[in-house]
């Protein structure tokens, strides 16, 4: 069974804006799912979708083999979230948000042991209104872990976080998914997804453009790096002898320097073969192929 | 189970608000005051307290007060919590969207029936160990249709706060309805009758439709109302005789105090139901 299993999922908001085009994607259970587009490419929609905030146009959202608009309260019960855009109530302390969700999923746990995990003991009987942004951030993840959910929903969880913010939401996730639990991670920012995730998919503009494992995704970039050598005397000819070495795409001469698109394993033969041609090498410097590059290339539409 | 889970945490949240503690806070003076004036002064009492007159004085002075912080305490209830996203949290959680309607309904019912029956008790002691007299049941009729009248406001605002996305929507909407059923309502209903008339004196009194007409606005259903369980549980008549049609009773009163319970709540939940968050 499939954690989340979307079927020519489309929504078209009122207007005629598409926010979803003909989604088919399948989460499988267990994994850490990294789900990766810009800012309005429909992730936020399809999160919607499964949680019923959202109906669908046309098409099916199954979550945790059940219907999210039919089962949506079991769906719900089974489901931790932590949602994007979210507030905390002002005037509710944290143990009084804890307490609500543990009495709404029919929990046994005590308020006390769910601040505890994420460090919240101290502030537990201060309102929620006065937190800073990040203790909102553990509170409302929190809330999401009570009762042990089968699928946890992230959405831009690292939005407004400091960086020890972000890597404590990366452990925790860490964590969470050693106990088995799938996790649906929604990010505009790969580095955060690269870190953690198994596969990722990306969206944009409503349609799923690529589907991948992280390693799948490094491999379709490909072995190729950029390599820039200076050196000096540079001549036609150099240019020449580095074109001619295996692993070698690209070569452009620029004063002093040449830049090559060159494979990882290639780049000792090609600074070897300039050599050869008696140039002096002054200095070299190589860059790795970037997932980055290629993200930006998928959702920017060069690709 | 659910809906109550969501009842309790609106109660904890709603009945900290300052804005509504204030309003609460002038009202129990004012309540208190009208005990305590009713069992002083002769020219309000007849020379003669009684629990009845003390409690017809004490249920006149509330209308005001439910209808202003009705709108203030509900409108928010579940637009404001659209508008500022916490109604994603709240319904991540498996509660529907019913749940959260009535959930809210009880809630905000429980907040303001606090302030309103405490400081009609406290005003009916007060009233009463001035004057002298201890009537129980008057006492519990006038907390009885209270209630009733405090749920039926709370119906109005949160339906029409399940209806829009937009707080000062909300708001507006509540204005609008106080402009025209509690202040414009009574002045356009005579005006309507004397043009009718001729602007000639009312000698054979008001047609039968008026009847059901004066009783539209809440705040006129729930003193009918208030009345006619005055009558019921005691000696003595406080309605005016009722035309001579099949409608022509004071539990008309009660039948449109439902209908804006109902009404409201089962447009706004329709609407709430259905909509795209």
């Amino acid at each position: 069974m499939a954690a989340i299993q979307l079927d020519g999922l489309t929504k078209t908001y009122g207007g005629g804006v598409t926010a979803l085009q003909n989604v088919d994607l399948t989460v499988e259970e267990g994994e850490i799912f990294g789900f990766l587009g810009p800012n309005g490419a429909g992730k936020s929609t399809t999160i919607n979708i499964l949680l019923d905030f959202v109906r669908p146009t046309s098409g099916s959202a199954r979550v945790l083999g059940m219907d999210a608009q039919e089962d949506s309260l079991e769906v719900r019960r089974r489901t931790g979230v932590l949602p994007e855009g979210y507030q905390v109530y002002d005037r509710l302390t944290g143990k009084q948000h804890v307490q609500f969700v543990i009495e709404s999923k029919e929990s046994d746990e005590q308020p006390a042991d769910v601040l505890e995990r994420v460090g919240l003991t101290d502030a537990a009987e201060r309102k929620a209104g006065g937190y800073s942004k990040g203790m909102q951030q553990r509170l409302t993840l929190a809330m999401a872990l009570v009762g042990d959910p089968d699928l946890l929903i992230l959405d831009e969880p690292s939005t407004g976080l400091d960086p020890a913010g972000v890597r404590g939401v990366r452990e925790t996730v860490k964590n969470v998914a050693e106990q088995g639990t799938t996790i649906f991670f929604s990010s505009h920012i790969l580095p955060q997804v690269e870190a953690v995730c198994d596969r990722v998919s990306i969206l944009r503009k409503g349609e799923v453009v690529a589907v991948d494992t992280m390693e799948g995704l490094r491999e379709s970039v490909g072995a190729d790096g950029s390599m820039t050598v200076y050196a000096e005397p540079l001549t036609d000819e150099h240019v020449a002898a580095a074109e001619r070495v295996q692993g070698v795409t690209s070569v452009t001469h620029e004063g002093d320097s040449l830049t090559l698109s060159v494979a990882d394993y290639a780049k000792y033969d090609a600074l070897n073969a300039i050599a050869a041609q008696g140039a002096t090498i002054t200095d070299f410097s190589t860059t790795e192929a970037s997932l980055e590059e290629l993200f930006m290339s998928y959702t920017e539409g060069s690709r | 189970m659910s809906i109550l889970v969501v009842a309790k945490k609106d109660f904890q949240d709603a009945i900290r608000s300052k804005v509504f503690w204030a309003v609460s806070a002038l009202f129990a003076l004012l309540v208190v005051g009208l005990g305590a004036a009713y069992a002083s002064f002769d020219l309000l009492n007849g020379g003669d307290p009684t629990g009845v007159g003390l409690a017809q004085f004490l249920a006149s002075g509330i209308t005001l007060f439910v209808a202003v912080t009705a709108i203030v305490v509900c409108n928010r209830a579940i637009a404001g919590e659209r508008e500022s996203g916490s109604l994603r949290l709240l319904l991540s959680l498996p509660h529907t969207r019913l749940d959260v309607v009535v959930g809210k309904l009880i809630g905000r019912t429980a907040v303001l029936a606090v302030p309103i029956l405490g400081s009609l008790v406290v005003g009916a002691v007060i009233g009463g160990a001035i004057g002298g007299v201890f009537e129980p049941v008057p006492i519990v009729v006038t907390l009885g249709v209270a209630l009733l009248f405090v749920l039926t406001y709370v119906g109005i605002f949160v339906g029409v706060s399940a209806l829009t996305k937009s707080t000062t929507l909300a708001l507006a909407a509540g204005v609008a309805y106080f402009l025209v059923f509690e202040v414009l309502w009574n002045l356009v209903g005579t005006i309507v009758i004397l043009a009718l008339n001729g602007f000639e004196p009312l000698g054979a009194g008001t047609p039968d439709w008026y009847y059901v007409f004066q009783n539209v606005p809440p705040s006129n259903s729930y003193s009918t109302v208030f009345n006619a369980a005055l009558e019921a549980t005691t000696d003595g008549t406080y309605t005016a005789a009722p035309p001579d049609t099949f409608y022509g009773t004071p539990w008309i009163g009660l039948v449109i105090m439902a209908l804006w319970f109902v009404v409201p709540l089962a447009v706004g939940y329709a609407r709430f139901s259905t909509t795209d968050l």
